[in-house]
Formats: C-alpha cells, sequence, structure tokens
C-alpha cells in the first residue's frame, strides 16, 4: 500500500533530517540562537534542505496519523474521507510552510 | 493454594454469562482440587459434572489438536486442554478464565468466532493447484518445506487473533490467523497463483495493518511465527510479479527429481 | 490485555506519535510569525526561551529520540529475521533512547537552569 511505503521512506529520510536538525538548529551553544537561525536560512541551500525536511515531516505525520486514526473501527469505515482530508491538509500546511522558509 | 491432606485446593473464578438471564457476565469461584497433571479443561469438566452443569465451554479432542478449547487463562491466551493447572495459578494462587477477548460472547466461555471465519476465508485457504498436475507426486525439496516455517501446523484455534491488539480496535483487519495462512499457500511451490494472492492482501486492511506488536506469536500454541509470516508477505507484495513469474518457473520442474542447487523463490522469500 | 514487550512499545510509539505531531503543528504556527515580520517572530522565539520551555524541550528530545529508535527497530524487523529477540530488542531501545535523551538532555537542563 503506498501509504505503508511513504511512511517507510519519509521515517528513513527523516532519521537523517532530525538528527541534522537537532545538531544544528538545537545544540550548539545550548538552545536555539535566533540570529544563527536567520543567518542560517539566508542560504537558499538550507532553505531546500529545510522544504525537503519539511515534506518528510509531513508525510510521515500525517500518514501516521491517518493509520492511527483508522486502526478504530468507528473510523475505519471513512478511510477515504481521512485519506483525502489528511492529503488535503499536508498541502496547506506544504504551502505555507514554504512560504514561511522563503520568508527568512 | 490451601491444602487437604496431600493434595491442594485451587480457586478457579470463571466467566459466566447466560445471555437469556444475565445482563453482563460476572465472575464465579469454584474450588477444584489440584494434582500434578490435571489441566484445566479436567478441571472444567469436574466443576460442570460435580458442580454447576450449565457452565459452557467448547472441547473436543483433548490434545491440542483440534483448536476448540482456546480461551483466556489469567490474561493469556492458551489451549486449556494442554495447560496444567498448577502451572497457570496467579500470584495470590487463583486461575482466572475468561473467553476469548474482543469476540462476542455466546454464552459463559463460548464465543461467536464468524468474523475469525470469514477472514479465513478471504485469503483463499486452499490450494490452487497448477494445470500440470504430475502423474505420482509433487516433488519439493526439504529446504522449500522449510521455508514455510511448520505453518501447516496451524489448527485455527483463536489464540493469535484474540491476542491481537489491533483486532481489539478494528475488526476489519484480516488477522494473523489468516496472514499465516496465506503465507503458507504463497510459499507452497504447488500453488499457482501466488500474485494475485498477495494482490488480495495489498490493502490497508491486510499486510499492512500488522503493527508488529508479536502478541500472537507469544498466544500460538504450536509455536508458529505469525508476524514473520507477515513480514515476508510484505516484502513479497511489493514484488508479486516478480515472484508469480519464478513460481511458474518453478513449476515446470514439479514431478522431476529435486536437484535443487541455487535458490528458489520459496526459499529467498521471493528475493 | 496483554501486556506484552511488543504492546508497550506499541503504545509508547502511539503516543509519542501522536504528542508529535501536536508538536509539529504548533511548530510550524510558531515559525510562521516570520510571515508577519521580524519583530512577531522574535517576539515568539523570545517566549519560547523561558525555563519552562526549555524544559519542556527536554520531553521533546525524549518523545523523538524513543519514537525515532523504536522506529529503527520496526525497520531492523522488516529486513533480518528478529521475532526471536523481540523482547531483547525492546530493552534495547529503551537503553539507548535513555542514554541518548540523557546525554542531550543534560545541556538543555543546564541551559535553562543558567537562564
Amino acid at each position: 500500500m503506498r501509504i505503508f511505503l511513504m511512511q517507510r521512506w519519509s521515517a528513513v529520510a527523516l532519521l537523517v533530517f532530525l538528527t541534522l536538525h537537532m545538531v544544528v538548529v538545537h545544540y550548539p551553544p545550548g538552545h536555539i540562537d535566533v540570529d544563527r537561525v536567520l543567518e542560517r536560512l539566508d542560504d537558499p541551500l538550507w532553505k531546500a534542505i529545510d522544504i525537503a525536511f519539511l515534506v518528510a515531516v509531513l508525510t510521515h505525520a500525517l500518514s501516521g496519523a491517518y493509520m492511527v486514526i483508522t486502526d478504530v473501527q468507528r473510523f475505519n469505515v471513512y478511510k477515504r474521507v481521512f485519506a483525502w482530508v489528511g492529503a488535503f491538509t499536508g498541502m496547506l500546511l506544504f504551502i505555507y510552510g514554504t512560504q514561511t522558509i522563503l520568508a527568512f | 493454594m490451601a491444602t487437604n491432606g496431600s493434595v491442594p485446593t485451587v480457586t478457579i473464578r470463571i466467566q459466566r454469562f447466560n445471555p437469556d438471564v444475565d445482563k453482563k457476565p460476572y465472575l464465579q469461584e469454584f474450588q477444584v482440587k489440584a494434582p500434578p497433571g490435571k489441566t484445566i479443561l479436567d478441571a472444567l469438566h469436574e466443576i460442570k459434572e460435580e458442580q454447576d452443569g450449565s457452565l459452557t465451554f467448547r472441547r473436543s479432542c483433548r490434545h491440542a489438536i483440534c483448536g476448540s478449547c482456546a480461551m483466556n487463562v489469567n490474561g493469556r491466551h492458551m489451549l486449556v486442554c494442554d495447560a496444567p493447572l498448577r502451572e497457570h495459578l496467579d500470584r495470590k494462587g487463583v486461575l482466572t478464565l475468561r473467553p476469548l477477548a474482543y469476540l462476542p460472547i455466546i454464552k459463559d466461555l463460548v464465543v461467536d468466532r464468524s468474523s475469525f471465519w470469514e477472514q479465513y476465508l478471504r485469503v483463499k485457504p486452499w490450494l490452487i493447484p497448477p494445470e500440470n498436475i504430475p502423474e505420482k507426486e509433487f516433488r519439493m525439496s526439504p529446504a522449500e518445506v522449510a521455508a514455510l516455517r511448520d505453518a501447516e501446523h496451524c489448527i485455527m484455534c483463536g489464540a493469535c487473533y484474540s491476542s491481537c491488539q489491533i483486532i481489539a480496535l478494528t475488526k476489519q483487519y484480516i488477522g494473523p490467523h489468516a496472514l499465516l495462512k496465506a503465507f503458507l499457500r504463497v510459499l507452497d511451490p504447488r500453488d499457482s497463483a501466488p500474485a494475485e494472492r498477495l494482490a488480495d492482501l495489498d490493502r490497508g486492511d491486510g499486510v499492512y495493518r500488522c503493527h508488529t506488536i508479536f502478541n500472537c506469536i507469544d498466544a500460538c500454541p504450536k509455536n508458529l511465527n505469525p508476524t514473520e509470516a507477515i513480514e515476508t508477505l510484505r516484502k513479497l507484495v511489493i514484488k508479486r510479479q516478480a515472484f508469480e513469474a519464478a513460481r511458474a518457473e518453478r513449476q515446470r520442474r514439479l514431478d522431476q527429481p529435486i536437484e535443487i542447487v541455487g535458490e528458489t523463490p520459496a526459499l529467498s522469500g521471493g528475493e | 490485555m496483554y501486556r506484552s514487550t511488543g504492546f508497550i512499545a506499541f503504545v509508547l510509539r502511539r503516543l509519542t506519535g501522536v504528542a508529535l505531531v501536536i508538536y509539529l503543528l504548533l511548530h510550524i504556527w510558531v515559525i510562521g510569525g516570520i510571515n508577519s515580520g521580524a519583530e512577531t517572530f522574535n517576539d515568539r522565539m523570545e517566549f519560547l526561551g523561558k525555563p519552562f520551555f526549555r524544559l519542556l524541550e527536554i520531553g521533546l528530545l525524549a518523545a523523538v529520540v524513543y519514537h525515532g529508535v523504536d522506529g529503527i527497530r520496526l525497520l531492523i524487523g522488516h529486513y533480518f529475521q528478529v521475532t526471536e529477540y523481540r523482547r531483547g530488542l525492546f530493552y534495547a531501545v529503551i537503553v539507548v533512547s535513555g542514554i541518548l535523551v540523557i546525554a542531550g538532555g543534560v545541556p538543555i537542563l543546564l541551559f535553562a537552569l543558567e537562564g
């Protein structure tokens, strides 16, 4: 099933992206330094990395949420509705998120 | 355990429910003697014959091959004909018996297994033989049989099904029992429709609804491994066309002496 | 309900997953402050710099680490036949997660207590 494969692939991508993100953003010198964030996001390469990160995390989060919800009998019958809502939400968040990243 | 001379007496709590009379299930206590070697099923028979004739439970063969007597013993599913009474007492020395979990109760320890059987039928649990059936016998190597990992030992007792937390959440999930049977047929060198079977499982309520909780392995009285079977099926679903092509090739030699040198599809799980 | 190690792993994975989805939505919203100008963004970041939020970050770290390490366990299970070692693998996940959370959490804690 596509959703299962999407979840697995985005998971593998996130292992890389998240490690990178935690090390680069959340650690030195101990917490988030806003100036360093602004400086880093000036670089188009970092913008691209963050957009790719956003795609991976939205895929994984929304397909995961879909699995959790459709595991319950009561919601299982509305599988298609949830799938479309998830895809639509993902698109909206992707557009908003990319716009945000580009705004830096 | 209280001792009465040399043979201890134990308390057994059994979940009772008579839909004609009771509003909801309740636990009833019985006392039975527990000599060494007495099984839980022996105790149930004794209670029914000597203490309460209305106690209702399923059983048949008494030696762990029919699968009728699977029930919930202190929270875990097992065959009670195969379970020594003394070995399954909880910390307080009590045994609690409930019917198989997550299924509608018909009476006392008997449950309605319709969903279990319906899901089983969904995987077409019979052999689809090839067109060229050999005159004498189908020849398979010991390695090909070993690749089935004893899946043919399944007695359809329902212990795995009732232990599965996904079944608890939704009966749409096909279930570990059906997937194990599908695995058996898909890897069987005599079966000629693996791609069709794998396509049927390629659904949200098929192989992808298993969340690898492993309760099925813990519950199985025959030490089978539905989770491993499901992981193998997941890999095969992705390359089902190639697998069927390899199977067709293998079936051309089904009536010939085994000269298995390299890998066959079954041996490598389709890789 | 049978509380095997597989079941506990499943429940923790779900709980951390749901928590992380909620966090993600909040995160996207907070960072979205830049769309209303640098001042809004800086105000939000300053608010989140408070010690209380820095401590919550340790919780976030724990959720991400557990979810990720358990996920690695699932990936291993997909490619190798490891059901025989399922209990050992679960304990390994707990230990590895614990080590990573402590290694990562102590600097956050120290920094939070400083400020």
